[in-house]
């Protein structure tokens, strides 16, 4: 099994890739860190990819 | 999401489990393994030709079950990684070693099968949980007919169901036959207040999912009927009684509150058995019926749990307390989302601030050690140069192709002068796309680009990126809009809607001839906070703040810090407050870095993001004071107290010491009475609140409802306590509470608006009379003490709406700058928001909050410097010749009069202008220009626009 | 005069902030409106100077809308 290994400071680990995840991972870049985003699907996203609409401003949730 | 693809310092690890955590806080060392996707990422270039070509089928999970896809596929079009992957419980090579199809048919040769999973060691500083949620347990579903009849869906299905990229590309329709539906039915709290299942909780958000669900519906079908069957309805965020109100007047969809007993088939539809609360039965027919899932805890939660080392709740969601309520209960884990709880889409992008707030506090010390600084190559174009146009006219997916004609509309473009380069694009905003443009602007040296697809509002920003990475000046950009302004609006007009897109596209690049690189600006910030008001939202903001390293004043205007969290003894879940509140006022006090300001008021603030000066008002005796603060960020926690109304019910509030509000009684049941508690209490709940005095629900008071009613039942269990209500919004985990006090004996009865209680204090005691419709009779009471539950409003924000510019509802409360996505900054950069002077809400999410609004208003203070847009206004010094017109016209204060070699010239201040463009339009010798909106530009337009074929 | 020969080009001027949006929330809530507007769209209308309209006009423009 092949292992890699990944030495830093100054970084912050989001298990979670939904809305949640996302907007935490965002906003701790912007708080200066770096983000490893663990998703256990093939893509970001979560529950929210699969809205049509949002209430009330009704926006794509993408 | 895209954002987040794009930063270089996410790295996505997608397709990958948590398996092992160890260290501690500051020093973590996770083990993830990675699964392998069986497609090399970096070649894959999101074709799709091998989904077409795989030939075994597997149903859709991302469409609900309601569509097919294949073993390899992406599960939509916008995804981020773009990267396809193989399902290997379904891939025919994977299980039989057979086919492999797929692997000759790439032709980036992406396809790799002999992927194996890797383990990969992370060195983290804090660890936070946002798993999300799971499913409701089978069970509760099956109990209505799913399973057993197709048109029995969950709100998820239909909401897929709405979705123009959905199973029947956004019609509703019935799975069975495919007929629109003419009756739908929606079922209210399916798996959750429930302990048939083990969710005794209630999931706070299917009641506003149901009814923007039923909305849409109705839209979509404005001649569909649509019910909704609840228990109570708990529309207790913000705006949401109204859109309720809108739902039941001006969409005309019903509410009917029943409990339901079964569904079955009948006829060619589905019958509907419920029972109301006076306990008869009845029974309607469906075409379609809607059930509202909750939100479950995540399947993997005690595994998550055991790996991290936290605690779950006997709900299997993280544990928290009030008073921390993003801490696990192992120091360095965190937890953000549905996962500390359910809840909607505001409260998860407010616990998501204010987590990476509080793991970033922990973590002051590494602070931009890890991160990497994008740096974009040199811009490459000179001033003058030729217009060499690159134009991408967008498919996006359908939505514009399934109106206009894209490869005419692209031809078109392709014949226009000095457009070098065009194309169409299936979706030109996913990552694929923005990889294309960069390669084709180097390929043939594009100078400007056009991109013909939705709204610049939405996605300029993430073009203009683009064009940076490519080494072109942002501005040199154009967006034409032929989505939201064209395909969408004439859906039944395709060759109209053709015309008027390639006109469109021609004056997008009439302007874009004329555009020109414009040289981006920064200001300096001052890194220091001003929090106005010294509540637990202030205190808890202001600890956060200097937790990050910032200083920051607190100006409250009471004599002393606490606020209204003074009056609040202890909380539904039991938790000593004033003890609480005493420690978080010797925290900020003892913190070097906060200054109090008490007995304090603001006078005048000035200046913009990253440069306000205020003034601040102290009184000390006779004396007062005024101390000038520069300060970079703005914290508004001017927080809220008791309604107090004058009429209750319609009804004059007569004199009465037996007439109390709860905030009185809790007071009464903590304080020296506290071994003594009336033996007959009755409660009147929205005694002022939701359309009696005020217009909206105030949150708070069904839970403080419950919690003095306990307390009662605590101190005198023979106590009778009566409750009158209209809809008990006990969200959240405070429905065991609710359910707890009425295994005690606590009696609700609900009220309606056509049938209120009465009641009179004739100096004799109260009398209460109310109609009870369980027993379908009207009961008349003489008891101890009458509780009125009065409601929250606002602390006088319409001064300081003045004072800021900053909005408020018509409720009075502020305005967030976006209610879903932007819950804790306000429309004017620079100033945030927390607390009950957004909302009412309870002790802990009001502590989230103010941990959120102060991560966010830390952003600025980390950078160090605000960037200006570069569309603000320009003086040409030579022209301008001094009259002064602009500046007094300018409703920003942004532009100065001053001295060059003694000839008055004005100037913009770039951090205050808001490109409105005023000053340019009225300036005598147009010396004035507005970046990217220039007369030039705006002319070719013009001149683009008549050329329009008659 | 038959339905069909009347119809005027239109030139709008959009405001970023509250027109141009609320074409675009037309868009996502599917208002179906009739064709024959083009527009630009600027910062704020306060932009607008005159003599685009005049322009506009010139231009051969049957109307123009102007929006914020």
């Amino acid at each position: 099994m092949a292992q890699a290994q990944d030495k830093k400071t100054g970084a912050v680990m989001v298990v979670g890739g939904g809305v949640a995840g996302v907007q935490t991972a965002l906003d701790l870049t912007e708080l200066g860190f770096y983000v490893y985003l663990v998703e256990k699907s093939a893509a970001v996203g979560g529950a929210m990819a699969q809205l049509d609409k949002t209430f009330p401003t009704n926006d794509c949730s993408l | 999401m895209v954002e987040a693809g794009r930063s270089p310092n996410i790295e996505i690890i997608s397709n990958a489990d948590l398996l092992a955590l160890d260290g501690k806080p500051g020093k973590f060392t996770a083990t993830v393994q990675v699964r392998p996707r069986y497609i090399d990422a970096e070649a894959c270039t999101a074709c799709g030709l091998c989904t077409k070509y795989c030939p075994r089928h597997l149903v859709d999970s991302y469409n609900e079950g309601l569509a097919i896809t294949r073993p390899i596929h992406i599960d939509y079009p916008q995804a981020v990684p773009a990267t396809y992957y193989i399902d290997p419980s379904a891939c025919l090579f994977l299980q039989h070693g057979t086919c492999q199809i797929c692997v000759p048919v790439c032709r980036s040769r992406a396809i790799d099968f002999s992927q194996k999973p890797t383990d990969r060691k992370l060195a983290v500083g804090a660890v936070i949980m946002a798993p999300g949620f799971g499913r409701v347990p089978e069970e509760a579903l099956t109990k209505y007919g799913y399973g057993k009849h197709q048109d029995v869906v969950t709100s998820i299905e239909f909401e897929r169901l709405l979705n123009p990229s959905g199973p029947f590309k956004g019609e509703v329709r019935c799975i069975s036959d495919q007929r629109h539906p003419h009756k739908i039915a929606f079922i209210q709290c399916v798996g959750s207040r429930d302990l048939g299942c083990d969710n005794g909780y209630c999931s706070s958000v299917c009641c506003m999912y149901a009814i923007k669900e039923a909305m849409v519906a109705k839209e979509h079908d404005p001649e569909c009927e649509i019910t909704i069957y609840y228990m109570d309805m708990r529309t207790q965020g913000k705006e949401f009684d109204a859109a309720q109100k809108r739902a039941e007047e001006h969409f005309g969809i019903k509410f009917v509150r029943a409990k339901v007993a079964d569904v079955t088939p009948w006829d060619k539809g589905l019958k509907l058995t419920y029972a109301t609360m006076d306990g008869s039965h009845g029974f309607t027919g469906y075409d379609m019926v809607v059930l509202s899932v909750g939100l479950d805890a995540p399947t993997d939660a005690s595994k998550l749990a055991n790996i991290g080392g936290f605690d779950l709740n006997s709900y299997d969601f993280c544990k928290t307390t009030t008073f921390a309520p993003l801490e696990s209960s192992n120091p360095g884990v965190y937890v953000a989302g549905a996962f500390q709880g359910p809840k909607d889409i505001p409260e998860s992008v407010t616990q998501a601030s204010a987590v990476a707030g509080i793991a970033t506090g922990m973590l002051r010390n590494q602070r931009g050690k890890g991160v990497i600084l994008k740096s974009y190559p040199a811009e490459n174009v000179a001033e003058g140069e030729v217009p060499r146009i690159g134009v991408w006219i967008c498919h996006c997916g359908i939505n514009i192709s399934g109106v206009v004609d894209v490869p005419k509309v692209t031809d078109y473009a392709g014949e226009m002068a000095d457009v070098v380069y065009f194309s169409d694009s299936l979706y030109s905003c996913s990552q694929d796309a923005q990889e294309t443009i960069k390669e084709k602007i180097k390929e043939h040296k594009l100078n400007r680009v056009v991109i013909a697809a939705c709204s610049p509002r939405t996605h300029e920003p993430l073009f203009q990126e683009t064009l940076k990475d490519a080494g072109l000046n942002r501005s040199l950009f154009e967006m034409v809009n032929i989505r939201d302004h064209c395909s969408w609006v004439h859906a039944n007009e395709p060759e109209a809607a053709t015309r008027k897109s390639m006109d469109l596209v021609r004056m997008g690049v009439a302007k874009a001839r004329h555009i020109k690189p414009l040289p981006e600006q920064t200001v300096p910030v001052t890194k220091s906070a001003l929090i106005i008001g010294g509540g637990v939202a202030g205190m808890t903001a202001a600890l956060t703040l200097a937790d990050q390293g910032f200083p920051c004043t607190v100006v409250e205007r009471q004599d002393k810090l606490g606020g209204q969290l003074q009056q609040m003894l202890y909380t539904l879940p039991g938790d000593d407050v004033p003890t609480f509140l005493k420690n978080l006022i010797d925290k900020v006090k003892k913190n070097k870095l906060i200054e109090v300001l008490t007995s304090a008021e603001l006078v005048s603030t000035e200046g913009f993001v990253g440069n306000f000066a205020s003034v601040v008002k102290v009184t000390r005796g006779k004396d007062i004071v005024e101390h000038t603060i520069d300060h970079g960020v703005i914290l508004v926690a001017t927080g809220g107290r008791p309604h107090t109304p004058e009429k209750v019910l319609g009804q004059e509030l007569p004199k009465s010491d037996r007439i109390v509000t709860q905030q009185a009684l809790e007071a009464q049941l903590a304080g020296k009475g506290k071994n003594r508690a009336p033996g007959s209490v009755v409660m009147i709940q929205c005694a002022g609140s939701r359309g009696d005095d005020l217009a909206y629900c105030s949150k708070t008071c069904c839970n403080e409802a419950v919690k003095n009613a306990l307390k009662i039942k605590e101190i005198n269990p023979a106590a009778q306590v009566i409750v009158l209500y209209r809809e008990m919004r006990t969200y959240g985990y405070a429905e065991d509470a609710y359910r707890q006090a009425r295994e005690q004996g606590v009696l609700f009865v609900p009220y309606t608006m056509d049938n209120k209680p009465l009641f009179s204090d004739k100096g004799k005691g109260v009398k209460v009379s109310y109609h009870d419709p369980i027993l379908r009779e009207d009961v008349e009471l003489a008891p101890e003490l009458l509780v009125l539950s009065v409601g929250l409003v606002p602390e006088s924000t319409e001064e300081l709406s003045k004072m800021l510019k900053i909005p408020v509802t018509a409720d009075k409360f502020f305005l967030e700058a976006h209610v879903k996505l932007r819950p804790v900054e306000l429309p004017v950069a620079g100033i945030f928001l927390a607390g009950l002077a957004h909302a009412p809400k309870p002790l802990d999410e009001i502590i989230v909050q103010a941990q959120a609004a102060a991560a966010k208003a830390a952003i600025p203070l980390v950078r160090g410097k605000v960037e200006v847009e570069p569309i603000v206004s320009h003086v040409d010094q030579d022209t301008c010749i001094g009259c002064g017109i602009c500046v007094s016209l300018c409703p920003f204060q942004a532009i100065q009069m001053h001295k060059i070699d003694n000839k008055r010239k004005a100037e913009t201040i770039a951090a205050s202008c808001k490109a409105c463009g005023i000053c340019a339009a009225h300036c005598p010798t147009f010396a004035i220009s507005m970046g990217g909106f220039t007369n030039e530009q705006i002319n070719a337009q013009i001149h683009a626009f008549g050329l329009i074929e008659e | 005069m038959s339905k069909e020969a009347f119809s005027p080009k239109i030139l709008g001027f959009l405001c970023n902030w509250c027109c141009y949006a609320a074409a675009d929330s037309a868009g996502v809530s599917r208002y179906q409106y009739p064709p024959n507007l083009r527009t630009i769209r600027v910062m704020c209308t306060g932009r607008l100077d005159p003599a685009f309209i005049l322009r506009g006009f010139a231009e051969g423009a049957a109307g123009i809308f102007t929006g914020g």
